[in-house]
């Protein structure tokens, strides 16, 4: 390990020795490749984002103005009830619908890899298809599936003489969101770890034919622990996702205006208190405060799962 | 160990390949079918008129499929903005996939073979970054970009979608597996300034991944939202997405204006506006594998 | 013929004279004829004079429309044959609420608002609060008061005389009901709403996949149309910083405990309009009426074209058959924007566009609005057409006899987005879950006030 970084380590420093003997001085050229991304990342991403955590420090109110008040939007809104109750909410979801997608997202990669399909090509991209259904189609679509009256699955039920499955009630919404969710989420996870599964060099697999294994031994013995690195990137961009719930919420408020209300998720109060309540200051300290939340349990859950991995 | 992914040889898999289950082709069949049942709702629904729309079964036929007018209806409607939208988008999508691409190339290569003080703390910093949830902090961002004058524009849209923290991770990883170091310094010692060094050799072997983040930014960009319609007045500048939703609002709303008719077409036109995504994936599905791998396996 | 625009020969002359001697300073003022900008319009307290809207009128200028009325160009066609030297472009940045966000966004930042805009009813007070909106009246609005319906006018009217805006079209409400279930199970149309209550208990016992009619546990603004005939009068708006919230008030009471005992009963049912399961209901006569606004035929002919020929239109059931009302549900004006550069062209254009008859005309004809104005509501053949959705009967002129019993005091909340907000999650929530709706009116009414303090509001309440 050593003596690759020591390979590594000089190289810039090389380089200036040589720029020094033929008298010129160039940029170091690591930061002249990763500047412009990061001008852009600075301007486009960070200055906004600074704008708004400066306005994050006033309160502007329809009568009186601005005035300055510190860090009072912060200390609000740890104590507000709605943030607290969406951020439990959206840890929740996480619990339940994250291991569920990405235990589908990994047998299916599985299944997809295993070589025992048929038509793989075609399943592999009608799996994926609906990651790129934009959400304002995908609300039209699921108003429908879930209709109680003239849905599909209300009328298999009622056909069947069965009750009708309440999928937009408040016990079961969680449920429905997440079933959305997935949907569109299974299928780009799959994708992820099929294209890690394909990496694996295939002597391993013949080393372990040979030695007996079937199918599932060899899935389980030498595919799984490989993708160990894959999973975690799904996992934290999954935390990401599902903290920062938007999307679905909102396409389900169309249908189910009273079970998901204005607060449904942080990301969702944030949003109404924007655009509603024209509170853009207390928005902009939720939003802060709901990143902050995650990158707490983004660094939880990868140093459990390192944790794990280590025994 | 460098770990430069490739498509899957044939030999030693053909093996296994000669046994296919078919319980396991089943299931994956049912499964898929739950996956494409909404979709087939909404082909289903392109075809038919708006009164069919909810007067017959929603997952079959009506009496009168329709599919060409309608699609001759989406094109024709409001002087035919709706291709001017799905141009938009390919524009929009386009450029934004291919520069993203680029940056996080460039500066993933950078992170990847270069020291450089901050580079650790730059890199944390750009994906701690994208935990904040930006969709509240659209407001500020729009006060900010009109003060430049760029609200209105397509570069309010392209130039956000330009920075792809994934695409970065992604690159960074790819370039530590894919890009020997020792080609790199054979390079210098032949006198190659960095800056050839990276277009001829790095992005030479990058490409698989590049295409990649292409791929993922284009969809990202296709389907994106909340930015234009927060930062576009003009429907001439509209991306398909908000598009859509401007005669979805227009369809579904009540109050004089209203034109239900409108809602035949937004469910064509959402079919419609699917269709050159699928046409992307299956013609860059080869890359596609090849380029998550090393993200994948290589942490 | 309308004589205030009718131009004397002298102002004609001086017209054509401007048109073809300012070719030169055409270019420059096209440069800076655009959108709005920083400039705002200097605050006129005394009448502009004709001299210098003629003198505007002339110069060219381009305007900045925002409006979501699909097919408008054929009225601002009639404005541009009028006045050859402004050009208006046509934008439409949305319907609804994106339109007003983007509006405010643009205010906020200074840049890139429209000149006239459209305006909702009840979003006025929402803009006059901000200072958003310029005040007609020095530009000859208030001299078409006449011209609109009563209380439309006191929609758009401020309380030191001010004229927000030019009403476009209104959307009084009545109750549309399918004559053929009403039939096949004896119900007469109700005319109170003690009759409606008992048709609808009658009606679902008989069948109870039929409800008599859906009040959309999310639609606001159609509740807020109801209050409105049961003559709540929920806010007012005093002064900048005053605001009364009375949401709770007796005659709210009665609504909400009414509506609310239907919904408990389960003999009325509250799903979410306008979607795809609502539409469904309304072709497959789950809903014998539906209780909307005057614009609610034409999109009903549109979206539940099975059922042609079934539906006809009545008043509202009242709550005393002797003093007839109704609300109002929808409508919108045109408003001036702040910041115009070009208020005296923005307010003839707003004028002429609601006002002049023609154009008017148009409006009810071409987009099916109803209209504001009194000549075309007694117009034989607006009122007279006897659309065969409707089985013949001269529906319009239904809804124009519902018009003339719209109250004109109204008043809309100066925060209308939090107060509907608010509304779908407290009463609109009891609805749909079958709870106390009375007791959900203190909550909102607690909700809105604390709200309201919270903005730096001094709250009034009862």
């Amino acid at each position: 390990m050593t003596a690759t970084t020591a390979m590594q380590a000089p190289l810039g420093d090389a380089e200036s020795v040589r720029q020094r003997k033929r008298g010129t001085r160039r940029i170091s050229p690591g930061p002249m490749f990763v500047a412009p991304f990061l001008v852009l990342f600075l301007l486009l991403f960070l200055a906004p984002l600074g704008y708004a955590a400066y306005i994050s420090l006033f309160q502007q109110r329809l009568i009186g103005g601005t005035t300055f008040v510190g860090l009072d939007n912060y200390l609000t809104a740890v104590k507000d009830p709605l943030v607290i109750h969406g951020v439990l909410r959206v840890a929740r979801f996480f619990v339940i619908q994250v291991p569920i997608m990405l235990l589908l997202s990994l047998l299916f990669a599985l299944a997809l890899d295993s070589g025992l399909l048929r038509f793989a090509k075609f399943v592999r991209l009608g799996i994926f298809v609906p990651y790129a259904v934009p959400s304002v189609v995908a609300s039209l679509m699921w108003g429908y599936l879930y209709g109680p009256d003239y849905g599909p699955f209300a009328q298999l039920a009622r056909g069947l003489d069965l009750p009708t499955p309440p999928f937009l009630s408040e016990g079961w919404m969680l449920g429905s969101l997440a079933n959305i969710v997935s949907w569109e989420f299974v299928g780009y996870n799959m994708i992820l770890l099929f294209a890690a599964l394909r990496a694996i060099p295939h002597d391993l697999y013949e080393a372990a034919a040979v030695d007996g294994a079937g199918a599932w031994r060899i899935a389980w013995s030498i595919k799984i622990p490989t993708l160990r690195p894959a999973l975690m990137l799904t996992l934290v961009f999954s935390v990401i996702g599902s903290f920062q719930l938007f999307n679905e919420p909102q396409l389900l408020n169309r249908i189910a205006p009273n079970v998901i209300d204005s607060a449904y998720t942080p990301n969702y109060y944030a949003y109404t208190l924007a655009f509603t309540g024209q509170q853009v200051n207390y928005a902009a300290a939720v939003s802060f405060l709901l990143g902050l939340v995650i990158v707490i349990v983004s660094y939880a859950v990868l140093l459990t799962a390192n944790r794990r991995s280590a025994l | 160990m460098t770990v430069i992914p490739s498509k899957a040889p044939e030999s030693p898999r053909r093996k296994l390949d000669q046994r296919r289950s078919t319980p396991l082709t089943i299931v994956m069949l049912a499964v898929l079918a739950y996956f494409l049942l909404p979709l087939f709702w909404l082909a289903i629904a392109s075809t038919k008129n708006t009164g069919d729309l909810f007067s017959t079964f929603g997952l079959w036929f009506s009496d009168a499929p329709q599919l060409l007018t309608n699609v001759k209806d989406t094109f024709a409607r409001d002087d035919g903005v709706f291709a001017r939208w799905l141009l938009n988008t390919a524009i929009y999508a386009g450029v934004s996939a291919l520069g993203a691409a680029m940056l996080a190339a460039a500066a993933g290569y950078g992170f990847a073979k270069f020291r450089f003080r901050g580079s650790g703390a730059w890199f944390n910093l750009v994906l701690g970054a994208i935990m904040v949830p930006t969709t509240a902090l659209a407001i500020p961002t729009y006060l900010l970009f009109a003060k430049v004058g760029l609200v209105n524009t397509p570069w309010a849209v392209i130039l956000p979608s330009l920075i792809s923290p994934f695409g970065l991770y992604l690159m960074r990883i790819y370039a530590q597996d894919a890009v020997d170091d020792s080609l790199i310094e054979a390079a210098r010692l032949d006198g190659a300034g960095e800056l050839r060094i990276f277009t001829t050799i790095a992005l030479r072997l990058l490409a698989p991944g590049l295409v990649t983040v292409v791929l993922f930014t284009l969809v990202a960009t296709w389907n994106n939202y909340f930015l234009p319609l927060i930062m576009l007045n003009d429907p001439n500048l509209y991306p398909v997405t908000v598009g859509l939703s401007s005669w979805a609002a227009q369809a579904l709303n009540g109050g004089a204006g209203a034109n239900s008719d409108m809602l035949g077409l937004v469910m064509t036109g959402s079919l419609l506006s699917i269709l050159p995504l699928i046409v992307a994936f299956l013609m860059l599905q080869r890359y596609w594998q090849s380029g998550l791998a090393a993200g994948g396996v290589k942490q | 013929m309308n004589t205030f625009f009718a131009s004397p020969p002298t102002t004609r002359r001086r017209l054509l004279a401007g048109v073809a001697g300012v070719v030169s300073l055409s270019l420059l003022a096209a440069c800076s004829g655009s959108g709005g900008t920083d400039s705002a319009a200097p605050a006129k307290s005394t009448t502009v004079s004709q001299a210098d809207i003629d003198k505007a009128m002339a110069t060219p200028t381009e305007l900045t429309f925002w409006t979501w009325v699909p097919d408008i160009a054929q009225e601002v066609a009639l404005f541009e044959k009028k006045y050859p030297a402004i050009k208006v472009k046509v934008v439409n940045a949305g319907q609804g609420a994106p339109h007003y966000t983007k509006l405010r966004t643009a205010l906020t930042a200074n840049t890139g608002t429209p000149d006239v805009a459209q305006m909702e009813f009840q979003y006025i007070p929402t803009f006059t609060l901000t200072d958003s909106l310029v005040d007609l009246a020095p530009y000859g609005a208030a001299a078409l008061k006449d011209k609109f319906v009563d209380w439309t006018w006191g929609q758009v009217s401020g309380s030191k005389g001010q004229v927000w805006a030019i009403p476009q079209d209104t959307g009084p409400m009545g109750m549309l009901y399918r004559q053929d279930i009403f039939d096949k199970y004896g119900i007469a149309p109700p005319k109170t709403w003690d009759e409606f209550a008992e048709a609808s208990r009658k009606l679902h016992k008989a069948d109870p996949s039929v409800y008599m009619t859906n009040l959309a546990a999310n639609e606001a603004a159609a509740y807020h149309g109801l209050l409105w005939q049961a003559g709540a009068k929920p806010f007012a708006t005093t002064s900048k910083s005053d605001v009364t919230i009375d949401v709770a008030d007796e005659a709210s009471k009665k609504v909400a405990t009414y509506w609310g005992g239907l919904a408990k009963e389960g003999v009325i049912s509250t799903d979410p309009d306008f979607t795809d399961g609502w539409y469904a209901g309304l072709n497959k006569g789950k809903y014998a009426t539906w209780i909307t606004a005057a614009w609610g035929p034409v999109f009903l002919s549109g979206l539940a074209k099975s059922t042609s020929g079934k539906w006809r239109a009545a008043p509202l059931p009242q709550w005393d058959a002797s003093a007839p009302a109704s609300g109002n549900w929808g409508g919108s004006t045109s408003a001036v924007i702040k910041g115009t550069k070009n208020p005296i062209a923005a307010a003839q254009f707003a004028q002429f566009l609601n006002s002049d008859p023609e154009s008017a005309k148009l409006f009810a004809t071409k987009q099916f609005f109803f209209p504001a104005t009194k000549e075309l509501l007694a117009d034989p053949s607006y009122v007279g057409l006897e659309p065969e959705f409707f089985g013949g009967q001269k529906v319009n002129q239904v809804f124009a006899d519902i018009n003339s019993t719209v109250s004109p005091t109204f008043a809309w909340p100066p925060f209308l987005d939090k107060v509907t907000a608010d509304w779908i999650e407290t009463v609109g929530k009891s609805l749909a879950d079958k709870t106390d709706t009375a007791a959900s009116l203190d909550q909102l009414q607690s909700r809105l006030t604390t709200y309201a303090k919270a903005q730096g509001f001094t709250v009034q309440t009862p």
